[in-house]
């Protein structure tokens, strides 16, 4: 979280990730980053658990969510 | 100590004073004492350092503590001044040179900052290093241990459900403080061993996952004695990663036990560290068989093959016996509590803990 908001006050697009447990976390992340609105990419919880293709389906499920964030239009 | 008199103190306006603390969100979940501009001025006459020198830093929060804020959270804590420059050597051991406060603090581990003090300045503040240890009753011990916990809530506004994302953490996450009980131990003391002077004080911190606590009251056999507390170092839950530090608090008993049969400190130590760890059998009858290196390098255990292992350690046959500690250094031997019983504790820590590096000489106004 706090490196996609130094990125982005740079002007460098960027998307973070984080798993639903996460999002208090995240959220105190942003305001403490002084980037309250900051919009990132929530997964389901958990992950470190997950199979290689578990994994991937996640990224899958995910990645619309991430485009957008980048502002970039998805290729189909 | 004169008598202390409350007949000049209007209770509501403490209460109210009380009540404002809590409402801003300045506690730790117990009432703090209000900090004012006199105490503070006590509290910074007892460091060279000036108030506004940064102590520590974090970065990843855009966020730093200076001298004054820590002296302004040890208050509301309850020390007293001359417990301050213990607290700011504590910092330093942690936190100090080029080092920032760490960002394991809001790990899902729940890690506890522990201060260990060495040297003269445990009896002149009544620094507890004997019986109840971890426990409660001593102001210095709790204070102490409390002013970082208040610095890491306050200055870095580290909270629970926040930013601190610990799963459970630990009753240690309160406050945790304590001497070495150099008086009842056979062996020299830590800042000794690491080159200090017997007459300097010292403090070492480190962030500890808990304490475990070991009884082995009727034996007599060194050897047997030390497998204890290497079997209790070397718990299934642990998270090593496949290496790790720990911290050894022996009882004085045991201490003296092992010492009366002629066991040097480092002899001790070494056998600690030889049987400090699991054969890969057990390892992978628990879910952890598997050294798998993460995308930063670092090696991670897993249970089922997933990525690239650990070179030469997917085919260690079940007997072979894998050592946590990559060498003594990982671990760190401390004696302290009680001289009453067969007992001593684990501490498994996370990040680094021994050597100078996590110590710091406790500095005095003249």
């Amino acid at each position: 979280m706090a490196d996609g908001t130094i990125f982005e006050k740079r002007g460098i697009p960027a998307a973070s990730i984080t798993t639903d447990a996460f999002t208090a976390s995240a959220n105190a992340m942003a305001r403490a980053r002084g980037f309250p609105t900051y919009h990132y990419a929530m997964i389901p919880h958990p992950l470190s658990s997950l199979t290689p293709e578990q994994v991937r389906q996640r990224a899958r499920e995910v990645l619309p969510e991430i485009l957008g964030i980048l502002g970039i239009e998805p290729l189909d | 100590m004169s008598p202390i008199t409350v007949d000049t103190l209007d209770p509501e306006a403490v209460q109210r004073t009380v009540e404002y603390y809590f409402d801003q969100g300045w506690t730790d979940g117990m009432p703090v004492v209000p900090a004012t501009e006199s105490r503070l001025a006590d509290f910074l006459a007892t460091t060279p350092r000036g108030p506004d020198e940064v102590i520590t830093s974090g970065p990843q929060w855009g966020l730093s503590c200076t001298v004054s804020q820590a002296a302004i959270n040890a208050i509301m804590a309850g020390c007293r001044p001359e417990y301050f420059p213990v607290i700011l050597a504590g910092m330093e051991a942690m936190w100090g040179g080029e080092r920032n406060i760490s960002p394991l603090l809001v790990s899902t581990t729940g890690s506890a900052p522990m201060l260990v003090v060495n040297g003269p300045i445990r009896e002149e503040i009544g620094l507890n290093s004997a019986g109840s240890l971890f426990g409660s009753g001593f102001r210095a011990n709790s204070t102490i241990g409390r002013a970082i916990r208040l610095i890491i809530l306050n200055v870095f506004q580290l909270r629970p459900h926040e930013l601190d994302q610990a799963t459970q953490a630990s009753p240690a996450k309160y406050n945790v403080c304590f001497g070495e009980n150099e008086e009842e131990s056979p062996w020299e003391p830590l800042h000794v061993e690491l080159g200090y002077q017997a007459g300097e004080s010292t403090v070492t911190g480190f962030l500890a996952r808990g304490t475990l606590h070991i009884e082995n009251r009727h034996c007599q056999h060194p050897e047997r004695l030390l497998m204890s507390i290497a079997d209790a170092m070397s718990y299934g839950g642990a998270q090593y990663a496949p290496h790790g530090a720990t911290v050894v608090v022996m009882g004085p008993e045991h201490a003296q036990l092992v010492a009366k049969q002629g066991w040097t400190k480092a002899q001790t130590r070494q056998f600690l560290w030889e049987h400090y760890g699991r054969t890969m059998g057990d390892l992978r009858r628990m879910g952890k068989g598997c050294f798998e290196e993460l995308s930063s390098g670092q090696f991670w255990l897993a249970d089922e093959p997933n990525g690239k292992l650990m070179e030469g350690t997917a085919d260690l046959p079940d007997d072979h016996f894998w050592r946590f500690g990559r060498s003594v250094d990982d671990v760190l031997l401390l004696v302290a509590g009680a001289n009453n019983a067969g007992v001593s504790a684990v501490i498994p820590p996370i990040g680094p803990v021994g050597g100078r590096r996590n110590m710091a000489a406790v500095q005095r106004t003249e």
